[in-house]
C-alpha cells in the first residue's frame, strides 16, 4: 500500500509518499516541489549585495545567511593573502545576534511545530497548547518577539537584516543597550525555567545524568511522557551518524561515525543531483522527484542540527544529552530534547559573550580594497545555523558573482536518498507505525522547505 | 461560538521565504493578541491546526481578508503547492475574498523572487488574478510593500478595514497613511543630514546616504516612525535603508551610494539636483563642532 501526505507547518509544504507493509512504514520519500533558484539569482551581481539577497533565501535563519555570506567574501580576501583585521567586539556582535536567532527559531519550533502534534497524541483539545489561542502558545510568542529585540537593537530589525559587512559589523551598541540584551535573555531564562522545563536553570545546566531526565517538570515533562508512551524514545533512529561543520563559543566541528573525529575537511562534502528536478526539461524522468539535492561527508549521510552539536561538543556541559543519546539512540524523543536543550545553552553562552563585549572598539574596519576590484577569488563559509550547518562557498570573476553555492542544513538532513543508502529523515521515519508519529520524526529534524529547495 | 461575528482571515503563502510571517509573529505581543482576540485567522499553513488549505478551497462561506505572502507563478514545474500553481490556487482564494492584501514586495510586485529570470511567470498577485475578480472585490488590492512587511502595517491596515471598510491608498496602491512619509522621517541621524556630515559603518555619528547607500530620502515608509521590534530600526543602527517599501527593490549595489562626478546618482525627493548642490555647498560650509565629534566622549 501506498499513502501520500502533504506535510504543512513545517516552514513551506513538503509531499510525504509511504509505502506500507503490516501497518508499518516500509519505504518513505520526502519531496519538495518548489525551487526559488537563489544560485541563480546570485549570478552576475555584485559581491556586497549578496548580504543582502541570502538572508532571504529563510524568514527564520537569515542571519546565519548573512554570516555565512559575509564570512565567505572575508575568505576571498584571506585567499589573495590580504586577510581583513576583525576586532573581538564586531565577532562578538556577529556570533550573538546568530545565537539570538537561533533562540528564537527553537522556542517557536517546539510550540508552534512540535507540541501541537504531540499532544494531540493524546487528547482532541489541545489546551493551553492550541495555536493562536492558548496561554502557553501566546506566552512562547510572546518570549520569542521579546528575544528577538536583542537583535534588533544590534541589527536593527529583524527579520532580514544585513548589518554583518566584510570588515566587520555596521552598528555599534552601547552599554544601556547591552544591557537591554541582557534583559530580553533573561526573560527567555525565566520562561525556560517557568515553563519549558520547569526547574530552576542552573539546576537544568547541571543535568548530566540520565536519572534527570525524571527531574524535568513543565512543558518538557509533558512532552517527555506523550513522547514514551507512543514510543518516540525508540522511533525515528537514523543513520547515528553526525556532523557538525562550524565552531564557535558553544559548538565545536566534526563528525560522529562510531567515534568523535574533531576535524572536516570541506573538500570531502559533495552534492548530489542524482533525484534532483533540473531546470531543463528534457533531463527529468522519473528517478528526479524533489527540487532537493542530496549532500554526503566522504560519501556517507551524516545528520545535522542541535542533536549533532551537543554530540559533537567538547564541553562536558551537554553531558545531559549525551548520556540520552547512549540510552535512546538518535530517536525523534532524544533529537527534540537535544534542540531545547541547546536553547539553555545558547541563553547561558549567549549571556556570556555579550559580557565579554568591549565597546570602545571599532565595530568595523574598511577593507582596503573593494571585492568590486577583484578579477578572480574564491571563498568558503560555515556556519552553525538552527536547523545545523550552512555552507556557503562563492566565486567572484571581474568583480561580480561568477557561482554561489549554497548547502543548508536542512539538505543534510531532508536530502533523497543515493545509490548506497537512504537519506536522513527517509531512513528515520522508516518504520513508523502510522502518519501522525511519521509526520512528528519528519518534523523533529525542524523541517524548512524554503531552505531545503533554496 | 464568539467566532463567528469575526471577520475571517485566510494567509496564503506563495513563493516566499516566511519572512513576513515571522515579521508578523515578532509583533509587540500585546497588539499580536489583540489582532487574534479580533479576527479568526482560519488558516495559516504554518500556524493553524483546524483547517487545510483544501477546506479552505471546498468551503462555500466567503473569506473576510485574503492576506497574500510571495510571489506568485504560473509554472507548475519548477513551484508547485497542493500540486497546483500559486497562480491557480490564487485565484480560487480571490474568488472567495471580500478584501485581498499582498502582505510583502514579493506579493505586491514578485520582489526577489521576480530576479529569478528562469521562471519569467514570477510576479505579484494583482498581475496574476483574473479581472473579473478583481470587479468583485469589496475594495483595490492593498499593497502592503516592504520586504518583509512591518507587523504593524499589517495590524493597523486590516484593524481599519475592519472599523471603517475602506482605507487610503497612494499610486502605488499602498496605504497613504503608512507609506506618505519617507525612510528618512525619524532618522536619528537627520542632524547629520541636513550639515552634510558624511557617516561610516560601524559608527553611531553621521548620515550613510553619501556613501553607504541609504535610501531614506526617497523611500516610503514608516520604519524610523513606528520602530522595528518596537526598539530599533536600520539607520538607527548603522544600517543604510535599501529601500525595500519600493517597487524597485531589490536594486543593484544596494550598500553603496551610486555617484557621478562624486555627486550622488539620486538626490533626495521632490529637490532638483542643482538646488540639492547649492544647499550642500552651503551646509558644509558651517563647521559644526559638536556634530563633528563623537556623540559619547
Amino acid at each position: 500500500m501506498k499513502t501520500i501526505d502533504l506535510v504543512e507547518r513545517i516552514e513551506g509544504e513538503a509531499k510525504l509518499s509511504c509505502s506500507w507493509k503490516n501497518g508499518v512504514i516500509c519505504d518513505a520519500s520526502i519531496d519538495f516541489l518548489n525551487f526559488r533558484g537563489f544560485e541563480y539569482i546570485l549570478k552576475g551581481k555584485s559581491p556586497l549585495d549578496a548580504l543582502v539577497y541570502t538572508p532571504r533565501i529563510c524568514g527564520i535563519c537569515g542571519q546565519a545567511h548573512l554570516k555565512a555570506s559575509v564570512e565567505a567574501l572575508e575568505d576571498i580576501y584571506k585567499n589573495l593573502n590580504e586577510p581583513l583585521t576583525l576586532t573581538p567586539k564586531s565577532l562578538l556582535l556577529r556570533e550573538i545576534g546568530l545565537n539570538i536567532e537561533i533562540i528564537d527559531s527553537h522556542i517557536k519550533w517546539f510550540y508552534m511545530f512540535i507540541m501541537p502534534d504531540i499532544v494531540k497524541l493524546q487528547n482532541s483539545d489541545l489546551g493551553i497548547y492550541t495555536p493562536l489561542k492558548g496561554s502557553r502558545w501566546l506566552e512562547a510568542s510572546k518570549t520569542a518577539s521579546e528575544t528577538i529585540k536583542g537583535l534588533a537593537l544590534i541589527g536593527g530589525q529583524w527579520p532580514h537584516t544585513s548589518y554583518m559587512i566584510p570588515g566587520g559589523v555596521m552598528s555599534d551598541p552601547t552599554l544601556l543597550e547591552l544591557t537591554s540584551i541582557q534583559n530580553y535573555m533573561d526573560y527567555a531564562i525565566r520562561f525556560f525555567e517557568n515553563s519549558i522545563s520547569g526547574v530552576d536553570f542552573d539546576t537544568y545546566l547541571s543535568f548530566s545524568n540520565i536519572k534527570d531526565l525524571d527531574l524535568l517538570k513543565g512543558d518538557l515533562e509533558y512532552f517527555k511522557n506523550i513522547a514514551i508512551t507512543n514510543s518516540l524514545q525508540k522511533l525515528g533512529t537514523s543513520h547515528d551518524r553526525f556532523i557538525s561543520l562550524a565552531s564557535s563559543s558553544l559548538f565545536d566541528e566534526g563528525i560522529i561515525r562510531q567515534r568523535t573525529a574533531y576535524k572536516i575537511d570541506l573538500g570531502k562534502i559533495k552534492e548530489s543531483s542524482e533525484h534532483t528536478f533540473s531546470l531543463n526539461k528534457e533531463e527529468n524522468n522519473s528517478s528526479k522527484t524533489t527540487w532537493s539535492k542530496s549532500v554526503s561527508y566522504n560519501n556517507s549521510f551524516f545528520e545535522t542540527g542541535p542533536l549533532s552539536r551537543a554530540l559533537i561538543s567538547k564541553e562536558s556541559n551537554r553531558k545531559f544529552i549525551k548520556e540520552l543519546h547512549k540510552q535512546y539512540n538518535d530517536s525523534a524523543m532524544v533529537r527534540v530534547l537535544a534542540r531545547m536543550d541547546e536553547l539553555a545553552h545558547l541563553l547561558e553562552s549567549t549571556k556570556n559573550l555579550i559580557s565579554k563585549v568591549d565597546i570602545s572598539e571599532e565595530s568595523f574596519i574598511k577593507p582596503k580594497y573593494s571585492l568590486k576590484d577583484i578579477e578572480n577569488g574564491q571563498g568558503k563559509a560555515v556556519v552553525e545555523a538552527c536547523r545545523g550547518s550552512l555552507y556557503h562557498n562563492v566565486i567572484i570573476q571581474n568583480g561580480k558573482i561568477k557561482n554561489y553555492d549554497v548547502i543548508t542544513p536542512t539538505v543534510w538532513n531532508l536530502g533523497p536518498k543515493n545509490k548506497n543508502e537512504n537519506g536522513v529523515a527517509q531512513e528515520a521515519i522508516i518504520g513508523s507505525p502510522n502518519i501522525e508519529i511519521a509526520k512528528i520524526i519528519l518534523r523533529s529534524f525542524d523541517v524548512c522547505s524554503v531552505c531545503t529547495t533554496h | 461560538m464568539t467566532n463567528k461575528q469575526k471577520p475571517t482571515i485566510v494567509w496564503f503563502q506563495a513563493i516566499t521565504c516566511n519572512g513576513n510571517t515571522h515579521s508578523l509573529l515578532s509583533a509587540n505581543s500585546a497588539r499580536l493578541e489583540l489582532f487574534l482576540n479580533s479576527f479568526d485567522l482560519i488558516y495559516h499553513p504554518s500556524l493553524t491546526v483546524d483547517k487545510t488549505l483544501e477546506d479552505i478551497l471546498n468551503q462555500k462561506e466567503k473569506i473576510d481578508y485574503l492576506l497574500v505572502e510571495g510571489a506568485i507563478s504560473s509554472n507548475k514545474d519548477i513551484f508547485a503547492l497542493k500540486n497546483s500553481t500559486t497562480n491557480d490556487l490564487l485565484n480560487k482564494l480571490a474568488l472567495k475574498a471580500n478584501y485581498i492584501i499582498a502582505v510583502g514586495s514579493c506579493a505586491c510586485y514578485g520582489g526577489i523572487h521576480k530576479k529569478f529570470e528562469e521562471d519569467k511567470t514570477i510576479s505579484g498577485i494583482k498581475e496574476n488574478i483574473n479581472e473579473k475578480i478583481l470587479k468583485n472585490l469589496k475594495h483595490e488590492i492593498i499593497n502592503l510593500n516592504g520586504c518583509p512587511v512591518h507587523p504593524e502595517w499589517i495590524l493597523q491596515t486590516l484593524f481599519t478595514l475592519k472599523a471603517y471598510g475602506k482605507i487610503s491608498l497612494d499610486k502605488e496602491k499602498r496605504p497613504i497613511e503608512l507609506y506618505s512619509t519617507l525612510a528618512h522621517h525619524g532618522c536619528t541621524r537627520n542632524e547629520y543630514f541636513e550639515w552634510k556630515i558624511e557617516g561610516s559603518f560601524g559608527e553611531k555619528e553621521g548620515c550613510l546616504f553619501y556613501e553607504q547607500g541609504c535610501r531614506g530620502p526617497m523611500t516610503h515608509s514608516s520604519c524610523n516612525k513606528i520602530l522595528w521590534n518596537d526598539i530599533s530600526s536600520k539607520t538607527r543602527v548603522g544600517m543604510p535603508c535599501i529601500g525595500c517599501t519600493e517597487n524597485d527593490f531589490p536594486r543593484n549595489d544596494m550598500l553603496e551610494t551610486k555617484k557621478n562626478i562624486g555627486i550622488p546618482q539620486d538626490v533626495p525627493l521632490g529637490i532638483s539636483k542643482r538646488a540639492y548642490l547649492s544647499l550642500t555647498g552651503i551646509a558644509k560650509t558651517f563647521k559644526i563642532d559638536r556634530l563633528n565629534k563623537k556623540l559619547m566622549e
